[in-house]
């Protein structure tokens, strides 16, 4: 029973980060009606900018962790709105997506390059002890990297339901052209958008990068599984994007421990396969109406 | 209070508009008519900065507008209604009044004539805490009505009320409409429902590949024989060819 619970809850925390990156699919869904499939490169990303602060500008570590952020935002929020989404935007969806397929290989293969292949041990913000809580060994990290990814979806949620900027940002995201004629500031509420959605990146970053360390390749596992964990959850829900992550985390530690190691990688895949033969708009979701 | 003075415009580079002209005086009801295609949606947009104008200009109380964005033409009074179904699924009634209301700097008096346009539409406010998707279609329609008045504009463009709407609620639109009118709103329509539309305004405006065909008092365009051979399907410029103009529909 105890092992079960330390199981648990390690499959909540690693879940709950995905859901962070998943929640920041269905937000740039919602606002540019394309799929980022850098959005893996955008959690590697953010650890990378930490370390350049680290260990290039001598920053403390609370120091780098806001230039990181601050950067995130620079690059991959603003820059990204900028130099990738609003040109492609017009010519459809399709440019759009292929294009940040371009960028997902452009940021992996540039921190190669600049930073280096190896694995970087990134700083835990929590440190690395552990409490007895009732006979099972619980990792405070784990602990911590639940209540941090929590409130951070929480706190998204109060800004979306319950301000008027929050709700100025669902008008565009529902209904676009009916936002334009009450007259919502449609290009702020996009980069908005954008700029939570490399916010989210990037505390994922900071969270996942002690257990994985930092390396060039993390997105690409990072990105399939938030991906998964978006359709599995419905595209279009926040919630079901967190219902997904946490569903992925805690399903891929049972699995490991209880059944094997082995097919570890296939089981969100297969995940993925049985929701959408059973609920293709995924557990949560509603039906859009619209095809990709 | 709005003049539209030879305008031309269109999608990109498809011309819809081909010199449309018209004024309408303050406090009136003004129903535009014509066969589809004719241009009557897209006059809309082009009032309200949605089109590409290539040429003309038009006025609201005697300023030139030609060229305003949306949201300009919201800080100069106008509300624009637009056809089908224009409401935010997802978010409570209350909060789609609310963004009718989002360009005003003071939220207090927007909070203020939410209740006020509440009182108006009572239907509105039972239902003020549920989602707008949960509306059937003509409960929709009023929220789109409520929440174009919450600015209280003092022109209101409104495109198609009547589709989807039970005679009733068709009625009631109306009664609506003229209601601001005597407020001193006033109100332009597209309605295809359009003997019903012009039996209650003050004005009609009949347009035909994108140019005014006629503009008069709506009791005169609904005694004209020509309109009411556009009714039947014909146009305006068709000769009588002996009796038989108009086939019966």
């Amino acid at each position: 029973m105890s092992q079960f619970l330390q199981v648990l809850l390690s499959g909540l925390s690693t879940g709950a980060i995905y859901a962070l990156a998943a929640i920041g699919f269905t937000l740039v869904w919602q606002a540019a009606q394309t799929v980022n499939f850098a959005q893996g490169e955008f959690v590697m990303l953010p650890a990378f900018f930490v370390l350049i602060g680290l260990h290039w500008l001598h920053l403390p570590l609370w120091l780098s962790l806001l230039f990181g952020l601050a950067a995130a935002l620079l690059v991959l929020g603003v820059l990204f709105k900028k130099i990738v989404v609003e040109p492609m935007l017009p010519n459809g969806g399709m440019p759009l997506i292929i294009a940040t397929m371009a960028l997902s290989i452009l940021l992996k293969e540039g921190v190669k390059q600049f930073y280096g292949a190896e694995a970087q041990p990134f700083p835990s913000l929590f440190g690395q002890t552990t409490m007895n809580w009732d006979g099972a060994i619980v990792s405070v990290q784990d602990v911590m990297n639940l209540v941090v990814a929590l409130a951070v979806v929480a706190g998204l949620t109060f800004f979306l339901n319950r301000t008027r900027t929050g709700r100025c940002m669902q008008a565009c995201a529902q209904n676009p052209g009916v936002a334009q004629i009450l007259g919502v500031d449609i290009k702020r509420m996009t980069l908005y958008t954008f700029l939570i959605n490399a916010a989210l990146a990037a505390l994922a970053s900071f969270l996942i990068s002690p257990i994985y360390l930092a390396k060039f390749s993390n997105g690409e596992t990072l990105g399939l599984v938030a991906f998964i964990a978006a359709i599995v959850g419905g595209f279009n829900q926040i919630r079901g994007a967190l219902a997904g992550g946490l569903l992925i985390g805690v399903l891929d530690n049972l699995t490991a421990t209880y059944v094997t190691t082995e097919y570890r990688a296939a089981l969100p895949l297969v995940l993925l396969i049985i929701i959408i033969l059973w609920r293709p708009q995924g557990l949560l979701g509603v039906d859009e109406g619209r095809k990709v | 209070m709005l003049e539209v003075k030879d305008v031309h415009g269109g999608y990109g580079k498809i011309t819809i508009l081909n010199g449309v002209s018209f004024s309408i005086p303050r406090a009136s009801i003004t129903t535009v008519i014509g066969p589809n295609g004719a241009g009557k949606s897209t006059v809309f947009k082009a009032i309200f900065g949605l089109l590409n104008i290539h040429s003309g200009e038009i006025r609201l109380d005697g300023k030139a507008v030609t060229r305003f964005s949306p949201r300009q033409m919201i800080e100069a009074g106008v509300s624009y209604v637009p056809q089908g179904r224009n409401v935010i699924p997802q978010l409570s009634v209350w909060h789609n009044l609310e963004l009718g209301g989002v360009t005003a700097s003071d939220q207090a008096k927007v909070k203020a004539r939410i209740e006020e346009v509440m009182v108006q539409f009572p239907m509105l406010r039972e239902r003020q805490r549920q989602k707008a998707v949960s509306l059937s279609g003509g409960q929709q329609k009023q929220l789109e009505i409520a929440r174009a008045l919450i600015l209280d504009p003092k022109l209101l463009l409104i495109d198609e009320p009547s589709i989807g709407l039970s005679p009733n609620l068709v009625q009631e639109v109306f009664l609506t409409l003229r209601r601001l009118r005597d407020k001193g709103v006033t109100v332009l329509m597209v309605e295809q429902n359009a003997k019903a539309a012009l039996a209650m305004s003050d004005y009609g405006l009949v347009l035909e590949l994108g140019q005014t065909r006629l503009h008069d008092r709506a009791a005169a365009l609904l005694a004209d024989p020509r309109v009411g051979r556009l009714f039947l399907g014909g146009a305006i410029e068709d000769e009588p060819a002996g009796a038989g103009a108009g086939a019966p529909s």
